[in-house]
């Protein structure tokens, strides 16, 4: 009940800003009047404008899926809703404003009120920087910038400028920090009939993730290169950073009990490499980077996106790859379009095995196996295929629809969860989620105003 | 407001040279009463001939005094916000119509839909301030008069004495 009454207040805001935009769409559409013919003074001068400009966007989303024992979610990003179907993995508004100071520098404050993976739908500051311009081709901005880690990370809640209801969970799940709090550079440029835009970034950032998860990166250090020309661009990045990632939630409290075993109450451990075990999984001295090079052809006929990332992490985190291959084809305001994605493990978060200071019949496997159901609710592996329309049915306004077939990877839990959610014997856990197939149905609105 | 720097000669030569670059008729030079014209008033009926091409144009008494036609694609694009000069520029965009998708189109190469998206993704990501979009042309055409540093597109029949032609952008 709590999210619904959460959701319900989001849904009001919408409205609100839903009837702003109605407002500002009937100013005149076609505007063709002939200049002149009317009284000039009737407009104000702009000069006269305070130098503020208010902007916003949102989508209204729904997400059915298609299986009553598991739920879709946004690994990170949303709270796996109880209802079918669930609006807060997409559903999101924002507001931004550009605030000009003078004739180098600005403010930019942009606020987005989302689910969150604690089910809050309380506004965040998404961006709150200023920038300074150096030079017509240098810009420094210091403050709460979007994460830029991969080719769309900066725009991942602006749907209206992307094809799909949300980019492609595979791909930005995998790292899914949403704010860098820090200072980063935009220098554009030309190179060999691109434009080019070299953007180094240094930070740090937090994010809280279901089930009872806090992740924090510091040190983060990174650039991008993005070059465009024509209807190419091309996108690559690197970047590392420190981190800590902390577990509390029952499955974790779980697994530790039973990793702490003792022999005997007050005795030696049962399990010799317990706590190195648990200091791979959890705590405060991660280090990891990760690299992604990306395209997009967009034609205004023909678009083809195509991403590729890598994560590596020393602990805490698995080493995977991420991919995704979009192809779609505008037929004046329609857009049918097909995706396929994959995220895969390369190394799981710890590969150490329980080893028993004493033998005792099934108790390693046993533990082993807990361990593992633990790794698998970590591991985002799936592969999706999707079939989606994008209708472009009124100015600044986008509905969206997608159907796409899951299948999630073994020893994995994929962008989904279970209904129920029982540790008593994990074993139905993984029963239920390794290599299972689900499919989903999404429909949603974007607007930008 | 002072118009010391229109030289008849300069506003014929700026709008000869813009006649020649996109293959134009000439404007006739706006009489003292009326500020603003039009070439061809006909042009302005449901079902024009030919496309009227594009002028990027800018208050002849502002910062703004020459324009390249790659400044205006990335200003256009979003790519940029000031000249090479480091003048600061503020974009005005006409309302949806013919018009504006012209000059994205022709500037730009792109499309009303792409053009949206790639405004969209660069202003929330917080590269770029939007263009100031204008009502109507003619609320377009007065805050190009009044505001130093702004550059937006007509037309390429509107011709009016507080505006420079920057650039014609043809079919």
């Amino acid at each position: 009940m709590m999210n619904r009454a959460r959701f319900g207040a989001f849904l009001a805001g919408w409205t609100l800003a839903a009837a702003c935009g109605a407002l500002h769409a009937q100013t005149p559409e076609g505007g063709e009047t002939v200049a002149g013919e009317e009284a000039p003074a009737t407009s104000p001068p702009l000069i006269d404008a305070p130098n503020v400009q208010f902007s916003g966007f949102g989508t209204l989303g729904a997400v059915y899926t298609d299986d009553s024992k598991v739920r879709f979610i946004r690994p990170s990003t949303n709270h796996p809703g109880k209802e079918n179907p669930d609006f807060g993995a997409d559903s999101l508004l924002g507001a931004q404003a550009n605030i000009t100071l003078g004739p180098h520098s600005a403010l930019v404050l942009q606020a987005v009120s989302r689910e969150d993976a604690l089910g809050s739908y309380k506004p965040r500051a998404s961006l709150a920087f200023l920038s300074w311009a150096f030079t017509p081709n240098v810009t420094v901005r210091a403050g709460r910038v979007r994460t830029p880690f991969f080719m769309l990370s900066e725009t991942i809640d602006i749907n209206y400028s992307n094809p799909w209801i949300r980019p492609p969970t595979e791909v930005y799940s995998m790292f899914p920090f949403k704010e860098l709090d820090g200072v980063d550079l935009l220098v554009s440029g030309s190179l060999g009939g691109f434009d080019v835009e070299f953007h180094p970034y240094f930070g740090s950032s937090n994010l809280s993730i279901y089930q009872s998860g806090r992740g924090k990166l510091r040190n983060v250090r990174g650039a991008n290169i993005s070059a465009t020309r024509g209807h190419l661009t091309m996108f690559f990045g690197h970047g590392e950073a420190d981190f800590s990632l902390k577990w509390k939630g029952e499955d974790f409290r779980l697994l530790a009990s039973n990793l702490r075993r003792t022999l005997f109450p007050g005795g030696p451990p049962l399990v010799v490499n317990g706590e190195d075990i648990l200091r791979d999984l959890s705590g405060n001295d991660g280090e990891g980077d990760f690299s992604v090079a990306g395209v997009q052809w967009d034609d205004g006929k023909w678009l083809f996106i195509g991403e590729y990332n890598k994560l590596r992490a020393n602990r805490y985190a698995h080493h995977a790859h991420a991919w995704e291959l979009t192809a779609g084809r505008r037929f004046g305001d329609f857009m049918p379009y097909v995706m396929v994605a994959g995220h895969s493990e390369d190394r799981p978060i710890t590969s150490q095995r329980v080893q028993l200071a004493v033998p005792v019949p099934g108790a390693a496997e046993q533990l082993n196996a807990g361990l593992d159901s633990f790794l698998a609710s970590r591991n985002l592996s799936q592969k999706s295929a999707t079939l989606g329309l994008r209708w472009d049915f009124f100015r600044n306004t986008a509905l969206k629809l997608e159907f796409t077939h899951a299948r999630i990877s073994n020893r994995s839990w994929g962008s989904f969860y279970p209904k129920e959610l029982s540790f008593d014997d994990t074993s139905k856990l993984d029963k239920l989620m390794w290599k299972r197939s689900v499919n989903t149905i999404g429909v949603s609105v974007d607007v930008t105003f | 407001m002072s118009r010391s720097r229109l030289s008849p000669f300069r506003a014929v030569l700026t709008l000869a040279l813009a006649a020649l670059f996109a293959g134009a008729t000439v404007p006739a030079i706006a009489p003292a009463a009326a500020e603003t014209t039009r070439a061809n008033p006909a042009a302005k009926s449901d079902t024009p001939a030919t496309t009227p091409d594009v002028q990027l144009v800018a208050s002849i008494d502002g910062a703004v005094r020459t324009l390249t036609r790659e400044e205006a694609k990335q200003l256009f694009l979003g790519h940029r916000n000031r000249l090479n000069d480091g003048t600061p520029v503020t974009l005005i965009d006409l309302p949806s119509g013919q018009t504006r998708n012209q000059l994205y189109q022709q500037l730009t190469g792109k499309n009303p839909i792409q053009v949206r998206a790639n405004w969209s993704r660069l202003v929330f990501s917080g590269r770029v301030r939007p263009p100031r979009e204008a009502g109507s042309e003619s609320e377009a055409l007065e805050w190009l008069a009044s505001t130093p540093n702004a550059i937006g597109y007509l037309p390429a029949d509107v011709s009016d004495k507080r505006l420079k032609v920057l650039l014609v952008v043809g079919g």
